[in-house]
Order: C-alpha cells, then structure tokens, then sequence
C-alpha cells in the first residue's frame, strides 16, 4: 500500500530536480529538427547571387498558391534570373513541394517558424526578404 | 481505300499515306522527332520506327513507309521500346539540360518523348559538344547544344521558305546546325523557331518572358498583309509575349515579329479635334460631336452629295460594311471608295471585263442563325457560279499548280505565302516557273525561264507570250468557252515577236520558251503583284494577264488560277463589301435586282460616284460637285496617293475631314477630327485575305482608350441622323452575310468562291494598249515598291521587330550604277524627279539591273510618292547629296 505512494513520489521528486520541460517562449526558443519545414526562401551562393532561374516551377508546383509574381530578366551573360518574387506566407502550408520541384536547389524551407504578425503584409515576401541572409546552411541536409 | 491493321485495330487508309499519318489520324501514338506534318518525311532520327508485316525482318520508320493492303503494324514491343530508348539515349547523351532557363521547357518535344519511352538515364558518356550559342543574330537565338539534328529547320528553310539560311556544319557525331560560322543573313521570318522541336532556335522577343504553360492562346488572323495566315497569339497578364503558328510552323518576320507596333508610343490614344487650328485632345464625346458638328454643317449647306468616304483595307470587313452602309442607307449616295483604287481594284476591273463580275445563284437560304462568322447561305445541286472570283485561286491549291508565272511581283515581300506556295508547288518534279520580272527576286534561280523586261513593259511581254503562244499553237482554243480571239490575234499582228522582246527588253527565245512551259501546263496559275498594278495602266496590265490566262489557264484544274496580290490584310474584302463608287456589298452592279437592301429607305442610285482619282481631280479644278468633306476610314492618302505634293494641296482644300486612324498620319494631321482606332487583337471583326481566305481577329487585348473602327462609325453615324446599333462584329457580319450569296458556304478559314460552288465560267478577250512609255528623260527608271520586313506604314513604327531587320528606306542602285555615280552603300543620294525630290541612303544590290533604281514605299522618310506622279515608276536623276 505504501510502496507505490513512495514510487509516485519518487518520479515527482526526479522531475522536480531534473531540466523542465516547458519552454519559456518567447524568452527561450525551441531549436527545430535538422528535417523541420520552416520557411521557403532563396538560397544564396557563396558570391551572395541568388541561385534561381525564375523557372516558375515552385509556382507552379505549390499547392496553396503561396508563390506568385516570378518575374524574369535577362543578365549580361544572357544567364536568366528573377526581378521580382513573392512568397506568401500567410498561405505557405509549408509542404516542402517546391524544394522538392526546384531543379537548381534555389528555394529551400529553413527552420523558422514563427508567423504571429500584427500586419499580414508582413508575412508577404518580396524577392530582397525572401532571400536568405548568408549562405549558410540552417540544417545538416541542406542539400 | 486500304485494309490494313495497327495494333490489331482494323484501319482504312487512303493510298499514298505513311503509317505514322494513318496511325495519327487514328489516334494512335507512334512517337517521331524529325518527323513533322508540314515537311517531307526523311526517316532519319528512327524513333517512329515500327514492327511492318509483311516486310524486311527489321523494323521499319513509321513516318517513311507507306501503307499497303493487308499490311499488319505493330507499334510498340518490347524490342521497339529498347530501340526508341537506345535512340533516345543516343540524342540526349549531348543535350544541354538546361530546361529550367530553355524557353522551349514545357511545350518541348524532347522533353515529351523522353516521358513518354521512360528512359531511366543516360549511361552513356561522350565529348561534350563546344560551339557556343549565337546570340548574335537579329530576332533569333541559335543554341547548338540543344540541337537534336532533327533537320526540321533546314528542311523548311530550304524547301518552304526558300531562303537556305540554316544547314548542318561538320559531319557524324559532331553535326550541328549553323550558318556558316556568321549570325544569321536571311529573311528573319523565324518560321525554324516554331519548327523546332527543342530549343536550339529561340524567339528573341519571347526569350525568358514566360514559360510555355503561363500563356493563354488566343487563335486569330494575322493584321498584317493580305496573306490571311492564322496563328496563336500567346498572351501573359493581357500582355502578348509571342507570335506561334505550331500548325505548319510557317509565317512572315512580320506576322511573327511585327506585333510589337500595337505598344507604340506613337499610337494615338485619344481623340483630336482642331481648335483654333491645332489639334488638341479630347474626350470621346467632344470628338464625336465636333465630327458629327462638322458634317453635319457641311452636308446641311451642300446636300449629302458632299461628303465623299475613303474605306480602310486594314479595317474589318464589319467596319467597313456599315461605312458603306452610311453613305448608301443613310446618305443615299454612291461617294465612297477605298485604297485600292492605286492596285487591286484595277485588278477587279480588269477581271470583270474578261471573265465577267461574279455572280452566284440559287444558293441554298438564308438558313436561320448560322453559327458566327458563317454565311447563312449553303451551296445545292442547282447552285452556280459564274465571274471571276472562281477564276481567282486558293493557297490551299496553289502547290498543286504545274507551272507558275510570276509576273511583276517580287512575290515574297508582296505576299510571303504566294511564295512559299510557289515553293511547296516546286518540290513537285514536273513544276516549271516562269518568272518576269525588272529586279532580279529571289525566285529566279528556280526559274525555268527568266525573263528581265525593261520597268513597265508588262503588257510586252505579256503580249510577247500570247504571240509566241499563238504562232506555236495556231489551233489553241482556251479552256473556256471565249469570244474575241480573233480580235486579239488580229492585234497581237501590231507587232513582230522579236519587235516584243527587243521593246520589253527581252530575248525572243526566252519569250518563246515561257510560252512553251504555259502551253503544256496542265495547271498553270498566274501570280501577279501590286508592282504592275500600280503603274497608271495597271488595268491594262491587268487585263494582258486575264486575257492570257484566258488562253492558257485550266479554270477548274486544282492550282490552275489567277493570284493577285490584294496587298493589305483586307484589301479584297474593302472591295468585296462594297466601299466601292460603282459596286454594292457582293461586287453586286448598282442596278441589281438584290440593289435595294443595301439602300434601306433610300432608292437605290444607279449612277456611279466618283473614284477617288477623280475626286482629286474634281479638286484640282474646283467643280461644283467636289467633295467639302472627307471620311477617311484610315489609310495615309498623303503616303499612298502619287504625287504628294498634289495630294497634299487638294487636301487642304477639303473644308472638313474625319480621320480615323491608330497613329498620327501626315494625313491625319490635316484632319479636323481624328478618332484612334483598336487595331490588331485589340478588336474583333473578320478579313478576306487576297486569296479569299476568311480569317477572324479575336479581341484578346484591352483597348486601352481606343475604340474599334465599327463602333466608331456607328456613333458617329448615329449623330449624324443614320441610327446604327450593333452589338457585336459577328451581328455585323451575319446582316451582311444574308445580302450576299456569293459568300455561300464561307467560314472561317474558308475560301470566297471555293466552297463548293459549281462555276459555269465563260471569258471575253479583252483588247489592251501596248504604248509602254514612260514620260521624262532622266536616266533612270525608279521602281517604288516593297519590301520584306514591312507592311504598309503599319510596321515602320518603333519597336515593331522588323525594324531591327529593314529599319530605314535606302534607295537601291545596281553597283555600277552606283560606282559611275561615286556613290558607296550608306551614303546620301538625292532622287530627283520631274515632281519633287528626296534624300535617301544607297544601297547597293547586283539583283537590279543598270539604269534601274529601286525605293520602299513604307517609310515617311524619304517619302518616296514626292517623286511620282501617277505611277509607281518614275524616271529620275541621282546625285550625291
């Protein structure tokens, strides 16, 4: 009768003394899984060009129609690439299609996920926001 | 017909065809590259290769084996996909896989075929290929490293379009196409791009501006020249991103390449109305009523007499039906007509006088709601025909002709589809082509006979050859029941054939020998140009040719007819609606019994009104009768007209003018009112091409402020006291279409006249004049004439696409011509003429002959009708400027 009230207690007193659970977001962030869908963006070289060819195929791959306006233009060694681009965050259902469309490896879901906007037009990124940063890569399988 | 099975399916098929088209009619899939519908079959890529019982062991291409009785075809087996897989891997072992940025992706044969066979990968390595891509070439791009070596591209360069500018370099593995290491020098009709089954020939203008499946399609006419060729136009966003004709891959650089001229900062988007003696901008309803303000004072002071309208071959057939029906049921007056009083209505003239106007009776209708753009009437066992419209021939039939005349036309810059019929006609062994002609043109080196008759000589060498006929042939009697040979013989006796050659300027042994190849022909088709006809005996020439084909000519015989070149997308059909002084809608005489309907509560007048060349005239001498006002449905009378400066003096007389137009004309800027008209897609209506094609404009664009020519006339008919409401072009079309049962069986893309229609044809030799002269003694004879890359004015403004090809006027000279008169290739030359002078570039071109100099008309500058003064020839002196 007594053992498993002192067993019970013992799994409170464990927890009490080990790392809580409960993360204090939005102090603290939870780190994602390396295969986490985040995002889609535009990777990067290591030059800073982005890698698209505006080949419309992510548009016309995504599901929600999150993709739209893939303008493109003709550089000076007659290489194709996009003037404008948008991605629509508020209708990404981030299913990873259009990485998986992508013949040139040009868009890529990274690992963020927050999408609480005051402004919705926040969440509608043009072709310079949608851009990453660095081209770093933000999870091991990146490629 | 033929038994035979594919697949196990029991299939008919009509003798003389390949498997691969019997297996497509059936819709069974053989898969091919090199094969194309519009080519001759070579066999070379085997893709289509299929199992052939009875036969040789091996399998057999598809697309170069003809079907035969009994014959068992298997199309796919396991052995066939192994072949077709092993080919495949064969052709893509070099292929630049660059479909992300290759504007063939998506619409790419390479790509559906490698679906299609699922061929895994490529375990195959070789030499990758080094030529770059040529991005140099005007309106093309060439990219070798895409080229499957299909041979498509040379194949209807050469045989189709006739301008051999593509052909393979280098030999096995390392084929590839090129033109001899140099950008491309050639027609620019980029017909190889729509043939391609890859992206080795790239539309410049579409490159990289969206990909194949972005587009809609919108199929239509092409507004360019009277050649009525269908193609798509592929749209993005409302823009249009391209020009394609996947069909028989062929079209002109400008149908392909001119649609650009609809964006135009020159294009007037507004109304203009003369205030205080500058035109100024104005609203739509300011310029109606000002227009309306202006004719009407005019027509209240001086009767409805006084307003004369000049129809548009650019405008639709609807627009310019309810022109004329302003000035017949609303005006009661017969005081139209239209441009091509300078060409092709000589040609009608002349027509009517040998072989009669043209008459159809007993066709069966009106039939109620006959779908859009179809005649209501149908064709029945008692319907006949009778007139020259069953003389004048078909595209369709023209490649069935076995011997062509080419007579005073530069035939592919006048109408590139004559040419590349004269061309398909030519792939045909037993085909002779006689081509005359002042200016050495591309179709004489496939001539049999050349002959280089002095400018103007037509009726000559015309006469030349009936006399050469006629004394080789004493018995000859035409095809056609005919009266007056006797009459022509007799002045045919003027003089002696070597008396025609020596004054046309020609050998009496070519003469001979071009007669010879018309009198055996057992289809010969007779093309001439707007080069002849506008001479100021245009008729005459006119009326030579009729009468010789009257002699020779096979009417009836597929390919057996006359092709004249109605220069405009609607020349023909401006005439053939009635924007003529003396002809109703039909080509029906003012006294027809059917006259009536056309006058609605007016009585039908049977007088003619005057033709434009006389209205100028009644001008000139101030009668009581001319014209005060002027409604000009479009057309620069100012460029087009001879004698400019005469033209331009008896304008200013006009005390109100209507221009309706898309661009500010020199014209145009005399007018009192000028209304901007929707052209090309942006306006829906119908063209009767020159070979009597009925082509629809689809409205695929906005209209961006401007309004459509039938809209326009209806308003302003409105206010002028003659109500006129129409809904749509295809209302227009169908009240007309009931008028007139000439057009009994007409569709879309069917022929006036070759519906069907069983033709009692009968012909009168009509006598012409042989005085050749041309007045003057200047030395040198100038032709003004067409060019290649432009249509009418139309195409001259930036940035129509064959600006890049022909992007100025430049005045032609023989080089030794040119060297005598120390003149180089870019210099300034000023042409002088009797009537005026200009400054134009020289250009120098061993295909003119000496003393003969060469100027296009399209350009405002020079403005080459300075020169003229009632004919298309001028003798003129050139100097350096």
């Amino acid at each position: 009768m007594i053992l498993p009230l002192i067993k019970g207690l013992a799994t409170t007193l464990r927890y009490c003394f080990s790392k809580p659970i409960t993360l204090q977001y939005p102090e603290e962030k939870r780190t994602p899984y390396p295969r986490f869908r985040g995002h889609p963006e535009l990777v990067i070289n290591e030059d800073g060009s982005r890698r698209c060819v505006a080949c419309t195929l992510c548009m016309v791959v995504c599901p929600s129609n999150a993709i739209r306006g893939i303008v493109p233009a003709e550089g000076p060694h007659h290489e194709k690439y996009p003037v404008q681009f948008t991605i629509d965050l508020t209708r990404c259902i981030f299913c990873g299609f259009c990485q998986e469309a992508c013949p040139k490896a040009a868009i890529k879901l990274n690992n963020l996920y927050e999408l609480a906007q005051y402004d919705k037009e926040v969440l509608i990124l043009d072709i310079e926001r949608a851009t990453q940063k660095k081209p770093e890569m933000r999870a091991p399988d990146w490629l | 017909m033929i038994n035979l099975t594919i697949d196990g399916r029991a299939i008919q098929a009509e003798p003389g065809k390949t498997i691969l088209e019997v297996a497509r009619e059936n819709g069974i899939y053989i898969p091919f590259l090199c094969y194309h519908p519009a080519l001759k079959p070579i066999g070379s890529c085997r893709i289509c290769v299929v199992e052939v019982k009875p036969g040789p062991p091996r399998p057999l291409p598809a697309c170069a084996t003809y079907v035969a009785e009994g014959q068992e075809v298997v199309t796919t087996s396991e052995r066939l996909t192994a072949i077709r897989q092993e080919l495949m891997k064969l052709v893509l072992i070099n292929h630049a896989l660059e479909c992300p940025i290759c504007d063939k992706g998506g619409e790419c044969e390479l790509q559906d075929l490698t679906h299609a066979l699922g061929v895994p990968e490529v375990d195959l390595t070789a030499i990758p290929a080094t030529s770059p891509p040529d991005y140099e070439s005007l309106l093309v791009e060439r990219h070798t490293d895409r080229c499957v070596t299909c041979g498509r591209c040379v194949r209807l360069c050469r045989d189709h379009v006739g301008a051999m500018a593509i052909n393979f370099m280098q030999r096995g593995y390392f084929t590839e196409l090129g033109s001899g290491l140099l950008p491309l020098d050639c027609e620019f009709c980029g017909s190889c791009i729509d043939i391609c089954p890859v992206g080795a020939l790239i539309n410049k203008q579409f490159k990289y501006r969206a990909r194949a499946w972005e587009v809609t399609k919108t199929e239509m006419v092409c507004p360019f020249c009277g050649g009525g060729c269908s193609y798509e136009l592929h749209l993005k966003d409302g823009e249009i991103m391209r020009v394609y004709n996947g069909e028989t891959a062929l079209l002109c650089g400008r149908g392909r390449f001119g649609w650009p001229v609809i964006t135009s900062p020159e294009r007037l988007r507004t109304p203009l109305v003369r205030v205080n003696g500058e035109l100024q901008e104005a609203t739509w309803e300011e310029a109606l009523a000002a227009a309306a303000g202006g004719l009407k004072a005019v027509l209240e002071e001086a009767g409805p007499g006084a307003l004369y309208g000049v129809g548009s071959p650019r405008a639709t057939n609807e627009a310019n039906y309810l022109f004329q029906k302003f000035f017949r049921a609303g005006l009661g007056t017969n005081n139209l007509d239209n441009p091509g009083r300078l060409h092709y209505v000589k040609a009608l003239s002349a027509l009517g006088q040998v072989f009669g106007w043209p008459e159809v009776k007993e066709a069966d209708g009106p039939h109620p709601k006959p779908p859009a753009y179809t005649s209501p009437f149908s064709v029945k066992e008692e319907t006949k025909g009778s007139g020259f419209t069953f003389v004048l021939g078909s595209l369709e039939e023209l490649p069935r002709a076995d011997a062509a005349l080419i007579l005073g036309a530069d035939l592919t810059p006048e109408l590139p589809p004559l040419g590349w019929g004269v061309n398909a006609a030519r792939q045909k062994d037993d085909f002779q082509l006689v081509v005359a002609n002042p200016r050495g043109t591309k179709f004489d080196r496939w001539a049999t006979v050349s002959l280089r008759y002095k400018p103007g000589a037509e009726r000559l060498v015309v006469a030349g050859l009936m006399k050469a006929l006629l004394t080789a042939h004493p018995d000859l009697t035409p095809a056609i029941p005919a009266q007056g040979l006797d009459d022509l013989k007799e002045s045919l006796k003027k003089f002696s054939l070597k008396e025609y050659a020596s004054r046309a300027g020609v050998e009496a042994a070519d003469l001979e020998a071009a007669a010879a190849i018309l009198a055996k022909a057992q289809a010969p088709a007779i093309l001439f140009g707007t080069e002849l006809l506008n001479q100021d005996k245009g008729e005459m020439n006119a009326l030579a040719l009729a009468d010789l084909f009257l002699l020779v000519g096979k009417p009836g015989t597929p390919g057996s007819a006359l092709y004249p070149v109605a220069e405009k997308a609607n020349t023909r059909g401006v005439c053939e609606l009635g924007v003529l002084p003396d002809r109703l809608p039909g080509l029906l005489p003012l006294d027809s019994p059917a006259a009536p309907a056309f006058w609605g509560e007016h009585k039908p007048v049977q007088t003619p009104g005057p033709t434009l060349l006389e209205v100028l005239d009644k001008l000139e001498q101030d009668e009581a009768d001319a014209p005060r006002a002027l409604w000009l449905l479009g057309g620069d009378l100012l460029r087009w007209l001879p004698n400019r400066s005469r033209t331009e003096k008896l304008l200013s007389k006009v005390k109100f003018m209507v221009v309706q137009d898309a661009f500010l004309t020199d014209t145009a800027k005399l007018a009192d009112v000028v209304l901007p008209v929707a052209i090309h897609a942006e306006q829906e209506g119908s063209f009767i091409s020159s070979t009597g094609q009925l082509g629809v404009l689809k409205a695929a664009l906005g209209t961006d402020g401007v309004l459509p020519d039938w809209q326009i006339i209806c308003r302003l008919a409105s206010a002028l006291g003659v109500p006129l409401s129409y809904r749509t072009p295809a209302q227009i079309f169908a009240e007309f279409a009931r008028q007139i049962p000439l057009f009994a069986g007409l569709a879309p893309r069917k022929v006036v006249g070759r519906t069907g229609i069983p033709a009692e044809l009968k012909g009168t030799f009509v006598l012409f004049d042989l005085d050749i002269s041309l007045p003057g003694r200047r030395p040198f004879t100038l032709i003004i004439g067409k060019v290649l890359q432009h249509s009418g004015s139309f195409t001259t403004h930036e940035p129509c696409g064959t600006l890049v090809v022909t992007p100025e006027a430049a005045v032609s000279l023989n080089p030794e011509d040119a060297a005598q008169l120390e003149l180089k290739a870019g210099d300034k030359a000023r042409v002088i003429s009797s009537h005026g002078e200009v400054e134009a570039k020289v250009a120098l071109d061993p295909l003119l002959p000496a003393g003969v100099a060469f100027l296009p008309e399209h350009f405002a500058q020079p403005a080459a009708q300075m020169l003229t003064l009632n004919s298309n020839l001028v003798r003129v002196s050139i100097q350096k400027a």
